[in-house]
C-alpha cells in the first residue's frame, strides 16, 4: 500500500467528513462561477443589443428635432430646419467615411468599404390605415439588417415591390402577391418580415426611388444609416468629420447612443465583477478557514502517524493528496452548483437574459480550488506536524 | 539495550511547575519484561514516552544501542520509531476507515515498502486475528482492537515494545489474553516495558519498578516472571 492509495481508501471511506470540508470550497466556487456566469451573459446581452443597431452611425438633417421643456418638464418635440437630407451629399458622406476607414486599418484596395443605407420615411395611407412605409436601397439595408428573415415570399427584388413588417402583415392581413397602392401606384407585396421585436415589425419597406416618385420627394432622404463593419472603426472621428465637412447634416456615432442607453446594464455588470471579486477573497478566507480547522481537528491523527513511523514530509504530503481530492471534487461541483445558481439568478437580475454555461470557466475551477486547498491545509499541517505526539493525544 | 541516565522531566514554569520525573535511571536489557507500576500522576507515561522519544527529557540522557538518542532531532528519530522502538496505547489509536490488515500495513507504507500486505497478514496471524483483516475498528471489540494495535507495533520487527496500560480499556478476561501475548512476544525475544495499574499483569514482568512522585521507590526482581 502506497501512501496516496491510503489516502484515497481513508477519503472514500469518510466521504460526509470529507464533503464537510469540502463545503468551503464548494460555496467559494460556486458563487464565483455564479457571478462570474451571469456577469458574462450581462455582457453578452449588452453586445448583442449593440449588435442589433445594425448601424455604428446615423446621418440626420441638422436641428431636426428639439426637446422642448421647462425646467425638467418635457413638453415634447418641436421640429426645426431642414427636414431631409439631399441625395447628393451620398457620394461625400461615402468618401469620408471610407477614407477614415482606410487611414485607421491601413486598407488600399479600391471600392467601396462602409455600408451606407439610406432612408425616406412616409406616411401613407394604406387600406384606410396610417403606416409607416420606409424607403430603402435594397442592396445596402440588406448588409445593414442582417437579423432580418423573410418569413413569407422574398426579399426586394424590382422596384414596384414592398417587404412587409410583421405585424403590419398581421394587422391588414397582407399576403404575399397583394397589390397595395401607395398615394396612388401601385406595387406587390413581395415578402413578409420574420418579427424582428423593434419598431421594423409596424413599417412597410419599399425601394427608395418609388418613394421618392410616389410621395414627391425625388432627391431627399430622411435619414442614412452607416455601417462600418469593423468594430474598431473609427465611429466617432467618422461623425465629426461629417458634420465638419457637410453642412446641414448631424451624424451621430450609435456607439455614443448605445452607451447612455446601455450604461445601466454595464453599471450592473461593474457591479457583480466587483462582487466577484469580493467572492474570491471571502471565498478562499473560507476555504482556508474550513481546511486549517480540519487540519486541527486531526491533530491526534498526526501523532498516531508520527507514533507509527511516519515523518513529517509523509504527513504534509497526505494532508497534500487530501487537498487535491477536496480541491477537485469541490471545484466540480462547485462549477456545477454555480451554473445552476446562475441559470436561477441571472435572468432575474438582468431582465430574461438567456443564460448560458461556460465550459471556460471548468478548469480554472478546478485549478483555484484545489491551489486554495493546498495552501490551506498544507501549511497548517506543515505546522501541525511540528507537534510532539504526546501533546497531540493530550490535545483532544 | 536501552539505558536511561538520571532523566528528569519539568513541566510548566514557576507557579505551574510539575517535576513529572526526578533524576530517574534505568537499564532495559534484550529480552526483558519491565512492569512500570505506581500511583496516578507518579510520572509513569513520562517516563515511557520518554523512552519511546514522544516526548523530550528535560535533562539525562537515553541512550539506545550505544547511541544517545535524547538529543536527536525529529528526522533521526523517525528512523528509531520505524525499526526499533514501537509503541502500543491504552486507547488503541487505530484509524477507523481503515481496516485491521491498513491499520497493520500502515507503518510499512510509512517505510515505502509497497507489498506489505503478506507480511501485515502474518503479523495479523501472530496476534490471532487473521479471520479478521477485513474489519473496521468499529466492528472489533476492544481486546481485538488492541492486538490489532499490538501488530500494528510488531509489523517491523522492533526490537523495544512499549505499552501504556494497553489493558487498562478492557475487562479481567480480555486483559489477561493481551498479557498473554505480550508474555509470548518477550519469550519470543523482544523486550518489553509496560505501564500497568494491575498487580497481577505486573507479576508477570520480570522487573517491577514502581515509580512515586517521579522518583524509583522501588525495584522488583522476579526471576522469568511468574508463568
Ligand atoms: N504536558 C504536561 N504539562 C504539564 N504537566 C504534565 C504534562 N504531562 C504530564 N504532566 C504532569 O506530570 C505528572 C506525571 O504525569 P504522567 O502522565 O506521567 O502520570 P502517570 O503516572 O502516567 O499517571 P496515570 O496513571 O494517571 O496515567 C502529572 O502530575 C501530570 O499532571
Ligand atoms: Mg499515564
Amino acid at each position: 500500500m502506497r501512501l496516496y492509495q491510503m489516502v484515497v481508501k481513508d477519503i472514500t471511506r469518510r466521504k460526509k467528513r470529507v464533503l464537510y470540508a469540502s463545503v468551503g470550497v464548494v460555496i467559494g466556487v460556486a458563487t464565483i462561477v455564479a457571478v462570474l456566469t451571469i456577469a458574462l451573459a450581462g455582457e453578452t446581452s449588452i453586445n448583442s443589443q449593440l449588435e442589433k443597431y445594425g448601424a455604428n452611425l446615423m446621418v440626420m438633417p441638422a436641428i431636426s428635432n428639439i426637446d422642448v421643456g421647462l425646467g425638467g418638464l418635457s413638453l415634447g418635440t418641436l421640429a426645426v430646419g431642414e427636414n431631409r437630407i439631399p441625395e447628393d451629399k451620398l457620394p461625400e458622406i461615402r468618401e469620408i467615411t471610407d477614407g477614415l476607414i482606410r487611414e485607421a486599418r491601413g486598407i488600399k484596395a479600391e471600392g467601396n468599404i462602409a455600408t451606407i443605407a439610406p432612408k425616406l420615411y412616409v406616411n401613407a395611407e394604406i387600406n384606410g390605415t396610417s403606416v409607416v412605409v420606409a424607403g430603402v436601397d435594397p442592396q445596402e439595408e440588406h448588409k445593414l439588417k442582417t437579423w432580418w428573415r423573410v418569413s413569407k415570399g422574398r426579399y426586394l427584388q424590382t422596384p414596384d415591390e414592398a417587404l412587409v413588417g410583421a405585424t403590419v402583415a398581421e394587422l391588414l392581413k397582407f399576403n404575399v402577391g397583394d397589390r397595395i397602392a401607395l398615394n396612388g401606384r401601385e406595387i406587390t407585396i413581395a415578402g413578409i418580415l420574420e418579427e424582428t421585436g423593434s419598431n421594423e415589425d409596424y413599417q412597410v419597406f419599399v425601394p427608395i426611388e418609388t418613394v421618392q416618385e410616389a410621395f414627391d420627394k425625388e432627391g431627399l432622404v430622411s435619414s442614412i444609416d452607416i455601417r462600418a463593419l469593423c468594430s474598431a472603426c473609427p465611429t466617432t472621428e467618422i461623425a465629426s468629420a461629417i458634420n465638419g465637412k457637410i453642412p446641414g447634416v448631424r451624424a451621430v456615432a450609435v456607439k455614443q447612443i448605445a452607451e447612455t442607453e446601455m450604461g445601466m446594464l454595464e453599471k450592473i455588470n461593474r457591479f457583480l465583477l466587483a462582487l466577484a471579486g469580493i467572492t474570491l477573497a471571502v471565498g478562499c478566507f473560507g476555504v482556508v478557514n474550513t481546511m486549517m480547522t480540519s487540519v486541527h481537528e486531526r491533530i491526534k491523527d498526526i501523532g498516531i502517524m508520527k507514533a507509527v513511523g511516519a515523518s513529517r514530509n509523509q504527513i504534509v504530503k497526505i494532508f497534500l493528496y487530501e487537498a487535491i481530492i477536496i480541491g477537485v471534487a469541490g471545484g466540480f461541483l462547485g462549477y456545477v452548483a454555480g451554473t445552476l445558481l446562475a441559470y436561477i439568478v441571472g435572468p432575474l437580475i438582468f431582465g430574461g437574459v438567456a443564460v448560458s454555461y461556460v465550459p471556460q470557466y471548468f478548469l480554472p475551477s478546478l485549478v483555484l480550488a484545489t491551489f486554495v486547498a493546498i495552501i490551506a491545509t498544507v501549511y497548517p499541517a506543515f505546522r501541525a506536524s511540528k507537534i510532539k505526539v504526546a501533546d497531540s493525544f493530550r490535545s483532544l | 539495550m536501552l539505558e536511561i541516565k538520571n532523566i528528569s522531566k519539568i513541566y510548566g514554569k514557576e507557579i505551574a511547575k510539575v517535576v513529572a520525573l526526578n533524576n530517574v535511571s534505568l537499564r532495559v536489557n534484550e529480552g526483558d519484561f519491565i512492569a512500570i507500576m505506581g500511583p496516578s500522576g507518579s510520572g509513569k507515561s513520562t517516563l515511557l514516552n520518554i523512552i519511546g522519544g514522544l516526548e523530550y527529557p528535560s535533562s539525562g540522557e537515553v541512550i539506545l544501542d550505544g547511541k544517545r538518542i535524547d538529543n536527536l532531532d525529529e528526522k533521526d528519530f523517525v528512523d528509531i520509531r520505524r525499526r526499533k522502538i514501537a509503541y502500543v496505547f491504552q486507547q488503541y489509536h487505530l484509524f477507523p476507515s481503515l481496516t485491521a490488515l491498513e491499520n497493520v500495513m500502515l507503518p510499512l507504507t510509512f517505510c515505502g515498502t509497497e507489498k506489505g500486505e503478506e507480511k501485515a497478514l502474518e503479523t495479523l496471524k501472530e496476534v490471532g486475528l487473521e479471520g479478521r483483516a477485513e474489519h473496521k475498528p468499529s466492528q472489533l471489540s476492544g481486546g481485538e482492537q488492541q492486538r490489532v494495535a499490538i501488530a500494528r507495533a510488531l509489523v517491523n520487527s522492533p526490537s523495544l515494545l512499549l505499552a501504556d496500560e494497553p489493558t487498562g480499556n478492557m475487562d479481567q478476561k480480555m486483559g489477561r489474553e493481551i498479557l498473554g501475548l505480550f508474555y509470548r512476544l518477550n519469550k519470543d525475544g523482544r523486550s518489553i516495558v509496560m505501564v500497568t495499574h494491575n498487580p497481577e499483569i505486573a507479576g508477570h514482568a520480570k522487573e517491577i519498578i514502581v515509580l512515586q512522585d517521579g522518583q524509583i521507590a522501588d525495584k522488583i526482581s522476579q526471576k522469568g516472571g511468574r508463568q
